[in-house]
């Protein structure tokens, strides 16, 4: 009889352990869709905040300026020294080095490269910012006072995210291949004419390429949001909020990219 | 009774923190609910206006159940019935004014300037409209905890929750709280539940008062019934002893 319990006990605990995993996600996936749909709901139906929005897209587009445009300058470099030198073993003729690098960037690489960073960035400021509301009940505070966080917090956040995230990653685009033109310039010596050649890019590219920063530009905050909205206990909590934002955002952006690219590669075949 | 919480249960993953708890507060007195840290008193206000939920039992407010209304429909509660929190959590990017007109703003759905206007005279009664233009930051423990209570106020609420409101405060700030909670009670006659473990205050101004232990209630009764309790866990709690029954 013991020995029976013990082995229902373990093959429970097996099936536990195997099926609360994807519970789990299912979970959060459920959470983070709730955030979303009450997100949308408030953006159509809500009351704006004087300001709100103008504030937050300042937080999340001026202030995150400097940092994206380091990061993309740099990766724009390492990019075109990288491909330059790999071209240079197979065809060592660097006339589509530039037309090449530019579809890539405009089609997938600026977005989902330059997501990242910001992802780390915005993403750890609001999850920080909402989760230390919620631990010094600041929320509860909020609800008391008829004001629903999702549309006095998230809505901001997240239409200033949508505009200054596209902004930003245009931007990002514009960085990365003038930073990637002059070290071909440099190094494989590519004359800025031949390197800045946009025939290789298509309308379907930019429209793909759009629609990417669109969805991060959404991802980030409602992730970031959900993860903030949720955190339990101190400040111990809160780094826990701000670390799954991170790690949640990122990986949307990588999920979001696999779904959206191969949407694209059968609407618009490169 | 217009409030009345019934079999009230909560439990927070494993730990058991509400385990049927049956308590009545009458209409404008000055109730105290006592017991040590972690045992439930705030989880218990935060019922109230559905800042939680019950696993099960009711929660009644005037008749009206309220533990299974909408968040929307919640806001008509909160309206009635304002919290001052435990840290006075005012909004941190918030001056004074906005704190305080926030409420008018959100529930009257009052323009900016009129409830600036309101939230300058809520401060003025509590001794605070010079610092109406301050952050949270800027002010000291008893200075926000009069901002809270402001905020509070300022919709005339029937009822008021206090959870720990002399906590982190000097003597002098804690008496004056006092003062503001008794006032209100007996002048007002807005009917106050406070959430406290500091023994001066549930002596010097509760009518009655709630001792909550291992997730029931163990005591209700006046000060001077508690006083006269022969209940071991009930001494020992206003003896403040670290001997006696009651576990750590």
């Amino acid at each position: 009889m013991d020995t029976d319990t013990a082995s229902l006990t373990g093959i429970q605990g097996f099936a536990a352990k195997v099926g609360g995993a994807p519970l789990a996600l299912v979970s959060e996936l459920r959470g983070m869709w709730s955030v979303l749909a009450r997100t949308l709901y408030y953006v159509v139906r809500g009351r704006r905040e004087r300001g709100a929005i103008v504030e937050q897209m300042f937080a999340i587009g001026n202030k995150s300026l400097f940092f994206m445009t380091v990061t993309m300058g740099f990766i724009g470099m390492i990019l075109v020294f990288q491909s330059g030198l790999q071209a240079q073993k197979v065809v060592p003729d660097y006339q589509v080095l530039g037309p090449l690098y530019l579809k890539m960037l405009v089609r997938d690489l600026a977005a989902s490269i330059g997501a990242m960073p910001l992802a780390t960035r915005v993403g750890a400021g609001i999850a920080a910012e909402i989760g230390s509301m919620v631990v010094t009940e600041q929320i509860d505070a909020l609800r008391m006072c008829a004001a629903d966080p999702i549309e006095y917090l998230v809505v901001p956040r997240f239409v200033a995210s949508l505009i200054m995230t596209a902004a930003l990653l245009i931007w990002a685009a514009f960085v990365a291949f003038i930073a990637g033109m002059i070290t071909a310039n440099l190094v494989f010596e590519v004359n800025f004419h031949t390197f800045m050649n946009a025939t290789m890019v298509e309308p379907g590219d930019v429209l793909i390429g759009f629609t990417k920063c669109v969805a991060y530009g959404a991802a980030i905050p409602i992730v970031s949001a959900y993860c903030g909205l949720r955190t339990f206990g101190g400040s111990e909590g809160v780094g826990w909020a701000t670390t799954s934002a991170v790690v949640n955002s990122c990986l949307a952006i990588i999920v979001l990219n696999f779904f959206i690219s191969a949407a694209g590669y059968f609407v618009f075949p490169t | 009774m217009p409030i009345s919480f019934r079999g009230l249960h909560k439990r927070f993953g494993p730990k058991t923190v509400l385990d049927g708890v049956d308590l009545d507060v009458r209409d404008g007195e000055c109730f105290f609910v006592i017991g040590t840290s972690g045992v439930g008193k705030s989880v218990l206000i935060k019922h109230l206006v559905g800042l939680l939920r019950p696993d099960a039992g009711e929660i009644l407010l005037d008749g009206r159940e309220v533990s299974r209304l909408s968040e929307r429909d919640l806001y008509d509660v909160r309206k009635r019935c304002a919290m001052v929190f435990q840290n006075s959590t005012l909004f941190d990017s918030m001056t004074c004014v906005e704190n305080v007109a926030l409420p008018l703003r959100k529930h009257q759905h009052l323009s900016v300037s009129q409830a600036a206007t309101e939230a300058l005279r809520r401060l003025d009664q509590v001794h605070m409209s010079e610092f109406a233009d301050a952050y949270p930051a800027e002010l000291g423990d008893g200075m926000r905890k009069r901002v809270a209570i402001a905020r509070a106020l300022t919709l005339d609420p029937s009822y008021v929750l206090f959870d720990e409101p002399t906590t982190s405060l000097d003597p002098i700030n804690a008496r004056r709280v006092d003062q503001m909670i008794d006032e209100l009670a007996h002048r007002l006659g807005v009917t106050s539940i406070v959430v406290s473990h500091d023994l001066v205050s549930i002596f010097g101004i509760a009518d009655r008062i709630a001792m909550l232990y291992q997730g029931r209630v163990r005591v209700v009764g006046t000060p001077d019934e508690l006083r006269r309790s022969t209940d071991p866990v009930v001494q020992q709690f206003i003896e403040g002893r670290a001997q006696g029954p009651m576990e750590v």
